[in-house]
C-alpha cells in the first residue's frame, strides 16, 4: 500500500517537474506525425510512376522524371497554372486589401446604432460554406437564367458568358473578392480603432494633409496587421481549391486551372497519375512554404518590435 | 467638428453614407438571400430570375431529407466537427497555457511552427493522406477526417487560447498559490472559469472551419462518412441541375454556421487573425 502510494507520488512528481511532457508533447508529437509522415510519403510518391488503382508496391521508382516533365514544358499546363495562380493571388489580395481598407475607413468614419448589425452581415460571406458559395454563384452567373445576366440585360441590354473561357478566370476573382473583402474590412477596422487619437491631433496641428497622415501615421501603425492579413489572404488564395472546383473544375479548357486544380486534374480527374500529381503537390507545397516563411519572418520582426 | 458645415450638406452626407453602407451590406448578404429564395421556389420558378414574389413551397426541403438522405450528411458533419473540435480544444489549450505561462528556449520558434501549419495547402496534403488511408483500409471513416482536421484546428486553438490565457493576470494565479491551491486546483478554479468564454468561442470557430472544410472531405470519403459540403458533387451534373434542392441543402448547411458566426461576433476579429489581433 505504502509502496504504491510513493510510486504514484513519484510519477506525479516526475511530471510536475517536467510540465512540458504534458503540455507540449502531445500536440507537438501529433502534429509532427501528421506533417512529417505524409510529407515524406508525398516526396516518395512524387518519384514513382504510381497510378490510381494500381498496386503502390509495384510502382516503379523514376527519380526526378515527374519533376522534369513539369518544368521542361512537356506538361503544357504546368507553367500556365503556376502563372495564373500567382496572378490570382496578387490580384485578389491587392484588390481585397484596397477595397477592405476603404470599407473599413467608411465604417470608421461615423458611429451609428446599427453597426453591430452591419458587422453581422459582413460576416456572412466568410462564414458560408465555400463549396455551397461556389454553387450559388454558379447559378447567379449562369449565362441563360442567371440573375446577374438578367440584371445586365435589363440595365445594359447585354449578356456576359461569365463562366465561358474568356471570363471564367475573372469570375473566380470577382467571387473571391466578394467573399474576402469583408474579412479585410473587419480586421482593418479593428486596427483603425486601436490607433490612438494623439498622433493624428499633433499631425493636424502641424498641418499635415490626409495623404501625409495616411502615409506617416496610419500605415506604420497598421503595418503588423496588414502584413498578417496579406499573409493569410495571399496564402489562402494560392491554395484555393473549392470555389473554382465547384464553378468550373479548372475549365473551360484550362482557363481556371490553378495549381490545386492542376493537382486534381492530374491525380483524380480522368487520368489517375498520382505520381505526377504528387510532384505537382510538392511544387505547390514548396512555393507556399517559401512565400509564407518569408512573410512570417517579416511579421515576426514587426510583432517583436511592437511588443 | 461637423457643426460648422451647413445642415443640408450634413443631411446629404448622412444619406450618402447610409446608402453606401446599405449597398455594401446588400452585396454581402445577397447571394445567401438569393439561395434562400431559390430553395423556396418550384423547379420551373428556379429557372426564371425575373420572379421576385411567389408563394413559398417547402417541397425542396422535404425532398432533400426524404430522397437525398441529407440527414446522414448532417450527422456526419456533426460527428466530425464535434469530434475534432473536442480533441483539438483539449490538446491545444494545454499547449496554449504552457506557451502563455512558461518561458523556454525557442518558444517563439515553436509557436511560429504551429502558425506555419495554417498555410499548408490542403490539395497538396490530401494526396499522401489519400494513398495512406487507402493502404490502411480506413478510407471513408469519420476518424480519418477527425484526425486530418486536427492539422488545422490544433494550431488554431493554440494561438487563440494563448491570447486568451495571456490576458488572465498572473497575480491571480500567484495569490491562489499563496492561499495553498495546488496547480491542478488553480487551473480548475481560476484559469478555466475565466478562460471559458474564450474556449467556447474557439470551439465555435473550430466547428465552423471543420464543417466548411471541403478538400479532405471530398477525397477521403465516398459515402459513409461524407460531410455536407461534399454534397455539391451530386449537383455538378451538366444537364438539369436541381437548383431548388441544391439551395435547400445550401441553406441547411450554411445557416447553422452563420448563426454560430453571429454568436461569436465579438471574438470574430481574434478568430480571423489566429488570435493576433484582439479586436
Amino acid at each position: 500500500m505504502d509502496d504504491r502510494l510513493t510510486k504514484k507520488k513519484g510519477i506525479k512528481q516526475y511530471f510536475m517537474q517536467r510540465p512540458h511532457l504534458i503540455f507540449l508533447m502531445p500536440t507537438t508529437i501529433i502534429l509532427a506525425i501528421l506533417v512529417i509522415i505524409p510529407t515524406v510519403f508525398l516526396y516518395y510518391i512524387s518519384m514513382t510512376d504510381y497510378e490510381l488503382g494500381y498496386n503502390l508496391l509495384k510502382a516503379e521508382f523514376v527519380g526526378f522524371e515527374n519533376y522534369i516533365r513539369l518544368f521542361s514544358g512537356k506538361d503544357a499546363v504546368f507553367w500556365h497554372s503556376v502563372w495564373i495562380s500567382l496572378l490570382f493571388m496578387l490580384a485578389t489580395t491587392s484588390i481585397e486589401l484596397v477595397l477592405g481598407y476603404l470599407t473599413a475607413s467608411l465604417l470608421n468614419l461615423k458611429e451609428f446604432k446599427l453597426k453591430g448589425l452591419v458587422f453581422g452581415w459582413l460576416i456572412i460571406p466568410i462564414a458560408m460554406t465555400p463549396s455551397i458559395t461556389g454553387q450559388i454563384w454558379k447559378l447567379i452567373m449562369n449565362a441563360e437564367y442567371g440573375l446577374l445576366n438578367h440584371i445586365l440585360e435589363i440595365v445594359f441590354g447585354t449578356k456576359i458568358t461569365w463562366l465561358g473561357a474568356e471570363m471564367a478566370f475573372l469570375s473566380i476573382i470577382i467571387i473571391d473578392i466578394w467573399q474576402w473583402t469583408p474579412y479585410m474590412a473587419l480586421i482593418i477596422y479593428a486596427g483603425l480603432r486601436s490607433i490612438p487619437a494623439e498622433p493624428y491631433e499633433s499631425a493636424r496641428v502641424d498641418g499635415a494633409n490626409i495623404l501625409q497622415k495616411f502615409r506617416y501615421i496610419t500605415i506604420p501603425l497598421l503595418k503588423p496587421l496588414l502584413i498578417l492579413v496579406v499573409l493569410f489572404r495571399g496564402m489562402d488564395s494560392l491554395k484555393l481549391f473549392d470555389i473554382p472546383y465547384v464553378l468550373t473544375q479548372g475549365g473551360p479548357g484550362n482557363a481556371t486551372e490553378l495549381m490545386s486544380l492542376h493537382i486534381f486534374r492530374l491525380g483524380f480527374a480522368q487520368t489517375g497519375f498520382i505520381g505526377r500529381a504528387a510532384a505537382m503537390s510538392v511544387v505547390l507545397l514548396l512555393t507556399i512554404t517559401f512565400l509564407s516563411q518569408f512573410i512570417l519572418k517579416y511579421f515576426r520582426n514587426e510583432r517583436g518590435r511592437a511588443q | 467638428m461637423m457643426k460648422t458645415n451647413k445642415k443640408i450638406k450634413t443631411a446629404l452626407g448622412n444619406a450618402l453614407y447610409t446608402l453606401g453602407i446599405t449597398i455594401i451590406c446588400m452585396i454581402c448578404v445577397f447571394p445567401f438571400l438569393w439561395m434562400v429564395s431559390i430553395s423556396l421556389k418550384t423547379k420551373a420558378q428556379s429557372y426564371d430570375p425575373s420572379i421576385w414574389f411567389f408563394t413559398p413551397t417547402f417541397e425542396n426541403y422535404i425532398r432533400i431529407f426524404q430522397d437525398r438522405g441529407i440527414a446522414k450528411f448532417l450527422l456526419n458533419s456533426s460527428i466530425v466537427a464535434v469530434g475534432t473540435t473536442l480533441i483539438s480544444l483539449i490538446l491545444g489549450s494545454l499547449t496554449a497555457y504552457y506557451l502563455a505561462r512558461f518561458e523556454f528556449k525557442r518558444k517563439e520558434d515553436l509557436a511560429f511552427w504551429y502558425l506555419s501549419l495554417r498555410m499548408l495547402p490542403p490539395m497538396a496534403a490530401v494526396l499522401p493522406f489519400f494513398v495512406m488511408v487507402s493502404l490502411l483500409k480506413v478510407f471513408d471513416t469519420h476518424l480519418v477526417l477527425i484526425i486530418c482536421y486536427m492539422l488545422f484546428n490544433i494550431p488554431f486553438t493554440i494561438w487563440m487560447m494563448r491570447s486568451f490565457f495571456e490576458e488572465i493576470p498572473k497575480e491571480l494565479e500567484e495569490s491562489a498559490q499563496v492561499d495553498g491551491c495546488t496547480f491542478v486546483q488553480r487551473i480548475y478554479k481560476i484559469v478555466l472559469p475565466i478562460a471559458m468564454p474564450g474556449m467556447i468561442a474557439t470551439a465555435i470557430f473550430c466547428i465552423i472551419q471543420s464543417w466548411n472544410e471541403f478538400v479532405f472531405a471530398l477525397f477521403l470519403t465516398a459515402n459513409k462518412a461524407s460531410t455536407l459540403p461534399t454534397t455539391v458533387q451530386n449537383f455538378l451534373s451538366v444537364s438539369g441541375v436541381m437548383w431548388g434542392e441544391m439551395s435547400a441543402v445550401g441553406v441547411v448547411s450554411t445557416a447553422p454556421m452563420i448563426i454560430f458566426a453571429i454568436i461569436v461576433q465579438k471574438q470574430m476579429i481574434r478568430g480571423l487573425t489566429f488570435g493576433a489581433v484582439k479586436g
